[in-house]
């Protein structure tokens, strides 16, 4: 009986873990089947005709290309802050704390209500209407938690003795930021970046209120009133009207591509996350 | 210069977030003095009329959410003791990598299979029960409940993961079997940070937006006379989320009560998602420390 018992908890076990791996598995496979015929050359080159039906997605990868780049670029210098704050200017445990759970906090904020923020702040207050710009602000805040993360714990993870040597140089503790701490850690900005920009990708409801349209725009050249196209707004607008075969196939071919991207940024974060993870616990 | 600027720039992030708070909480004022509690705890969406009441929105939330939870929770945790206790650890981290892959799909990807199959599977298989179409809380909490599958099979892993090896191997000395000792030994020593597991994962359902906007119909004032009742789920509803990011959004901007209104049902899912994940995050802290 204890045996069986033994037996069937593994097979039970096994089973829950063998169905989670086959609904990634399944959903890669639909996808690559329905969306690989429309992959060509054109289909990253062109730009899109006929409501979706025809031509390719070029404005939408570019689009969101230069949003990703855009929250990239406006979280990391708030992320090293914030790291930076953690582990070097703030003194107190208490204050440490209160940092780190407020980054969490952030963290479990659903991702539309910073699209609201967004459409109050910089659409309406600011009159910038739909912006790339604002877009990548609000994806910035939206990936901010991920990246600072990364940062601490790879500053964390830098050996004490590295920090006593600068220290033992006589560095100040800026010196000691920008000639050790920085330069080693910036794999954890790198890490943290991807796999918030990972997210951020795919991301629709940050963006509709703030930064894309649907069709009709190329590369802005302003901040006010230049939106872009993107990747999963196309997919978004089209899913709910899936009916013409020919978007049918564009459709899968867009989600196929928005999947390649988003694979391909958590795929890049791996080798070194890995190292982290594995270091912290058994280290 | 260096600490100016860490100060500055974590000031900014301070700032912006209080601003954030504020602006849900202002900008909602209007509809709680037109509405009063009425808001909160009524069965009315009528735009045109300037009558909001939330409850059926609510409701919605709920139900999704709870039932993706029912879902994800027993498999999630069966594949965590999978990986954490039966796995090799290089096996275990190629099937953590994986799961994490899972994780990162886009809502919209998963809204799309949602629209193009889950809708006609829940259609067809719950034929018996005469639905109005495949557009039901039931089809978005099964989405939902593969979105989160990852985030509970992550955080369980890890939460096993941390018990210490020599617990196993102490339980295994006395005569348990290796389920035993699983069950009764790690799992138990384990539970604050599965239940922390269940509480993000929580937060996550209640906030997702786009892959439940996509299948759950988005019927106003659909509210069932009894909260408890199962039909009710093959019914087309409205959740907090599928009403923030609808059209009505634009709409309703340049109108004090019914931007309220909209702002408000943000102001109440940032509540409910925030509880869930502070809850869940002071679960994962070790009791003692």
């Amino acid at each position: 009986m204890r045996k069986f018992l033994d037996a069937a908890t593994a097979l039970v076990a096994f089973a829950c873990a063998l169905l989670a791996l086959a609904l990634l598995g399944g959903l890669v496979y639909v996808i690559v089947q329905k969306g690989g015929p429309a992959i060509s050359w054109g289909f990253f080159t062109e730009q899109i005709r006929l409501v979706g039906a025809a031509g390719g997605i070029f404005w939408n990868l570019i689009g969101t290309l230069i949003l990703l780049l855009t929250a990239f670029l406006a979280s990391a210098p708030i992320a090293i802050a914030l790291a930076l704050m953690e582990r070097v200017w703030l003194k107190g445990e208490t204050s440490r704390r209160i940092l780190t759970t407020g980054l969490y906090a952030i963290n479990g904020v659903p991702s539309i209500v910073f699209g609201i923020f967004g459409f109050i702040v910089l659409v309406q207050w600011c009159g910038w209407g739909k912006s790339w710009l604002a877009g990548g602000l609000i994806l910035a805040m939206v990936i901010l938690p991920t990246v600072t993360v990364a940062l601490m714990e790879r500053l964390k993870a830098i050996p004490a003795k590295y920090v006593e040597a600068a220290a033992g140089l006589g560095l100040s503790r800026a010196q000691i930021i920008w000639a050790v701490l920085l330069p080693q850690s910036w794999g954890g900005l790198i890490t943290g970046s991807l796999l918030g920009l990972a997210r951020a990708a795919g991301e629709v409801a940050p963006i509709m209120f703030t930064a894309t349209i649907f069709a009709g725009a190329t590369m802005p050249h302003a901040i006010k009133e230049s939106p872009v196209l993107s990747l999963p707004y196309h997919i978004f607008i089209l899913a709910q009207d899936s009916f013409d075969p020919g978007v049918g196939s564009k459709l899968w071919g867009s989600a196929l591509v928005l999947l390649g991207l988003v694979f391909s940024l958590s795929l890049a974060a791996l080798p070194t996350r890995l190292r982290i993870h594995e270091e912290a616990h058994h280290g | 210069m260096t600490k100016t600027l860490s100060w500055i720039f974590s000031l900014l992030a301070v700032a912006t977030m209080g601003l954030l708070l504020a602006i849900f909480i202002w900008q909602s004022v209007p509809v709680w003095k037109h509405e009063g509690w009425g808001y909160l705890l009524e069965k009315k969406w009528y735009f045109r009329q300037h009558e909001f009441g939330v409850l059926p929105m609510v409701y919605g939330t709920l139900v999704v959410s709870f039932i993706a939870l029912v879902l994800a929770v027993p498999v999630g945790w069966g594949a965590a003791i999978f990986t954490s206790e039966y796995l090799p650890r290089r096996l275990r981290m190629a099937v953590k990598v994986l799961i994490e892959l899972l994780a990162g799909v886009p809502g919209v990807i998963y809204g799309l299979l949602g629209i193009l199959l889950l809708r006609d599977w829940v259609y067809d298989g719950f034929e018996k029960f005469e639905p109005l179409s495949g557009d039901t809380l039931l089809t978005a909490g099964i989405l939902l409940a593969v979105m989160i599958l990852p985030t509970v099979v992550t955080l369980s892993d890890d939460a096993l993961r941390s018990i210490p090896s020599a617990q196993r191997l102490a339980a295994r000395g006395l005569g348990l079997t290796r389920a035993e000792s699983i069950l009764f030994i790690v799992v138990p020593q384990a539970r604050r940070g599965l239940g922390a597991s269940v509480l993000l994962a929580l937060g996550r359902a209640m906030g997702e937006t786009t892959a439940v906007f996509l299948v759950v119909g988005r019927q106003d004032n659909n509210l069932p006379d009894n909260w408890f009742s199962l039909r009710a789920w093959l019914d087309s509803g409205q959740t907090i989320t599928s009403k923030l990011v609808s059209s009505e959004t634009n709409i309703a901007y340049g109108d004090a009560i019914h931007w309220g209104a909209i702002v408000g049902l943000g102001l109440i899912l940032l509540v409910m998602t925030g509880a869930a994940t502070l809850l869940g995050t002071a679960f994962t802290r070790k009791p003692h420390a």
